[in-house]
């Protein structure tokens, strides 16, 4: 890492982690004031993020797209931009960041443990397949996240509903019906970002590895948490599962994600997509 | 019972089941080292367990992605899939059929979970509303006072393609099975491939033929070959190759050749250096290009006049300590570090760098130059174009279906006391909330009235997201 990457994203370690705490805070304590402050102090750390991201782009010569690390950073970057946007057009939605921020607070940590060293782009990705696998994979993850934050705030409000003193927090948010409205909507919009993500890759893989599907277990995984939210999808539609169900298996779903985009490279050395040289 | 049989096969729920136990599938191939993909992991395995791997090998799940319970399972996915796409034809018919048996009276119509009147200003009579509907995408029709109005209309039958897009996926893949050619090619610089199957490399496995089809008629030079590398990292690998009607090709990582319906993706950089041995007469006793797979720190070996050599080799040769190193991938500094060694016995031990002689025992080996050799991979199949098709259909399909979905309103124009109202019923697929700001939002705007409207949410700013 450079001097000024290491030293931003330091800081945007930092800023994450007092706005995950402010959020645990704001819900605990019973304090909605807080929130708006929160938001302002996570598009604080986005900055010293994207600042972060610049200084190692000017580094290397590209926007951080292999390894462990560069995922984990840029990632992290799309969860947290997109959670700040959707707040930003529905202050009711700020509470998001009460699932997205902490998610992504780990992410960093996992990522900046996994060898952040500075390397050219790799002849294996310098292809323009890159950018369209890699940009719609990472819209799928932020869009999976956010359908698992809002799964997050619909359980909690649900329980709070059912308690005799309310906690204003909560008030702030969406109705029940709105929030598992938003769950469908964000597993819909990762599930085509998803589908587009897989098209690219096995284009891509034709040309790279000389096969379009080689059971590679990220491959395998990435159809695995597909087929997760294309399930989702058709429980939704067909059999009518909502609200807390829902809420539950968009939660469990995104553990196919995230094992998806760290777990494997984290536990096997022989898949195709480790991209890091040295 | 066939009836039963088939009500069972063709519903959702055993859909569900499918993709569990493919998933399940999936899952143990992940955890099961698989014989056909990491062919080292499952022998290291094998010879650490033979009893549990004898007994998974038995039940097939060493192989599992092409067991008889795998394929058994596809075989159902894909029964299923045509039954149920067979049984929803008629029902999407329905669905994107248009007639005056839908318009209803909008304040008693069932499933439309919307519903509103607006006084209608001066001047607006129904004629304009569908009008104004028309011109923002809904298809009407109206029966005296009366309409129906859908948009996107057609969206049901996204549904039929993407489930299609799974079938032609199968047809491409299964043409692909059955017509794969696969084999490594070696070929070095200044070598040409005239198309052979003996030019084709036995390691890591000898060529697959396809069972129906040829090996690819492909014939070309490989002109040069130039790695790019930037420190420890790979950042390019060209080749030039001249083809049979002498045009020049020059490919790279993710550039692959292709011609015949083949493909020749680079999968391996190597060195090929000109060695020479000489006796202790200086005749020259032997000569060739040697082929090494030695970067990256493999090691390798070769015969030559009775000796075995074994090689290192360091692409920017530097001492640390004393010991041999390289300082990057980059060759700037190409050194071969040779032992040499004669029945299993060694007798000498050197560097040898370009142009550069090794002596040992009276005799010298020289090295002349140090050409590059690659390996391909060569994969020819017709099934490609059918499965990409697969995959882009599915995109469009899903993104049809889920995004331009279906809304559906039920409208009257009705004159009460010199009055005119309009009473409108709406609902859309997917949606209960997102629809209802909508239609809230279309009909504001249809009736002229300011957002600012009592029956808009105040807690809910104007951006449902």
């Amino acid at each position: 890492m450079t001097y000024w990457e290491t030293i931003f994203f330091l800081i945007t370690l930092g800023i994450y982690a007092l706005a995950s705490g402010g959020y645990i805070y704001s819900l605990v304590f019973k304090n909605p004031r807080v929130m708006p402050k929160i938001t302002f102090l996570v598009a604080g750390g986005l900055f010293a993020q994207t600042v972060a991201i610049g200084a190692r782009f000017a580094a290397t010569g590209h926007l951080p797209w292999s390894g462990d690390y560069e995922s984990a950073l840029m990632g992290g970057w799309i969860i947290v931009g997109a959670t700040l946007i959707v707040g930003w057009r529905n202050r009711s939605l700020q509470g998001l960041g009460v699932a997205t921020v902490p998610l992504v607070l780990i992410m960093m940590g996992f990522g900046y443990m996994r060898n952040p060293v500075l390397t050219p782009m790799a002849a294996s990705l310098k292809t323009f397949w890159l950018y369209i696998h890699v940009y719609f994979a990472w819209l799928a993850f932020g869009a999976y996240a956010l359908a698992m934050a809002a799964a997050v705030l619909y359980l909690l409000k649900r329980k709070d509903s059912q308690r005799p003193v309310r906690n204003p927090s909560y008030e702030s948010f969406p109705s029940l019906d709105r929030l598992d409205e938003l769950i469908f909507r964000y597993i819909v919009f990762g599930f085509i970002t998803d589908t587009i993500m897989i098209t690219a890759g096995a284009i891509w893989a034709k040309d790279l590895w000389g096969s379009y599907w080689s059971w590679d277990p990220v491959e395998t995984w990435s159809l695995i948490s597909w087929l997760s939210y294309g399930i989702s999808i058709h429980l939704r539609v067909t059999f009518g599962w909502r609200e807390t169900r829902l809420a539950w298996l968009a939660i469990a779903a995104l553990s196919t994600v995230i094992i998806t985009f760290f777990g494997v490279t984290f536990i096997v050395n022989t898949s195709l997509h480790m991209f890091n040289v040295r | 019972m066939i009836k039963k049989i088939i009500k069972y096969l063709s519903s959702l729920r055993f859909t569900i089941l499918l993709i569990c136990l493919l998933g399940l599938v999936f899952m143990f191939g992940l955890w099961i080292p698989q014989k056909s993909l990491v062919k080292q992991l499952y022998f290291q395995w094998q010879a650490n367990s033979p009893a549990l791997v004898a007994f998974l090998d038995a039940l097939q799940l060493t192989d599992i992605y092409t067991s008889p319970i795998t394929l058994t399972l596809w075989g159902l996915f894909f029964l299923n899939l045509a039954l149920v796409m067979w049984q929803r034809i008629p029902l999407i018919k329905k669905r994107i059929a248009i007639s005056e048996a839908k318009i209803t009276d909008p304040m008693s119509a069932a499933g439309y979970p919307f519903k509103k009147s607006y006084p209608l200003p001066d001047g607006m009579d129904g004629f304009s509303i569908i009008a104004l509907l028309r011109k923002r995408g809904f298809t009407v029709i109206e029966s005296g006072p009366g309409f129906y109005g859908v948009k996107n209309r057609l969206s049901p039958i996204a549904f039929g393609l993407f489930h299609l897009s799974f079938f032609l996926i199968l047809i491409g893949g299964t043409l692909s099975i059955y017509s794969e050619f696969y084999g490594y090619l070696d070929i070095a610089e200044g070598e040409s491939f005239q198309g052979g199957l003996e030019q084709y490399s036995q390691i890591p496995a000898p060529p697959s033929l396809a069972k129906i089809g040829s090996p690819p008629q492909v014939m070309f030079t490989v002109k040069k070959i130039v790695p790019l590398v930037s420190g420890f990292t790979e950042t390019g690998l060209k080749v030039d190759l001249l083809d049979r009607r002498g045009r020049d090709h020059e490919i790279d990582i993710n550039r692959p050749y292709v011609e015949d319906s083949t493909t020749f993706v680079l999968k391996g950089l190597g060195m090929s250096p000109l060695f020479v041995l000489k006796d202790p007469a200086g005749k020259e006793i032997d000569g060739a290009y040697v082929r090494l797979d030695c970067l990256k720190g493999k090691k390798d070996s070769f015969l030559m006049g009775g000796f075995e050599f074994k090689v290192k080799f360091y692409p920017d040769y530097v001492l640390e300590d004393g010991k041999a190193a390289t300082r990057s991938l980059e060759f700037k500094n190409p050194v071969f570090d040779i032992a040499v060694e004669r029945d299993k016995k060694q007798i000498a031990e050197g560097s040898l760098v370009r142009n550069g002689v090794l002596a040992f025992d009276g005799y010298r080996l020289e090295m002349r130059e140090i050409p590059f050799w690659v390996k391909f991979t060569v994969s020819k199949e017709h099934g490609i174009p059918i499965i990409f098709s697969g995959f882009f259909l599915a995109s469009l399909a899903v993104i049809w279906r889920l995004i331009w979905y279906r809304r559906e309103i039920v409208g009257k124009v009705q004159d009460e006391g010199g009055e005119r109202t309009l009473e409108v019923a709406g609902r859309s697929e997917f949606y209960k909330s997102l629809a209802e700001d909508e239609f809230k939002k279309l009909f504001s705007g249809i009736v002229g009235k300011s957002l600012r409207d009592e029956e808009l949410n105040p807690s809910l700013n104007s951006h449902p997201y």
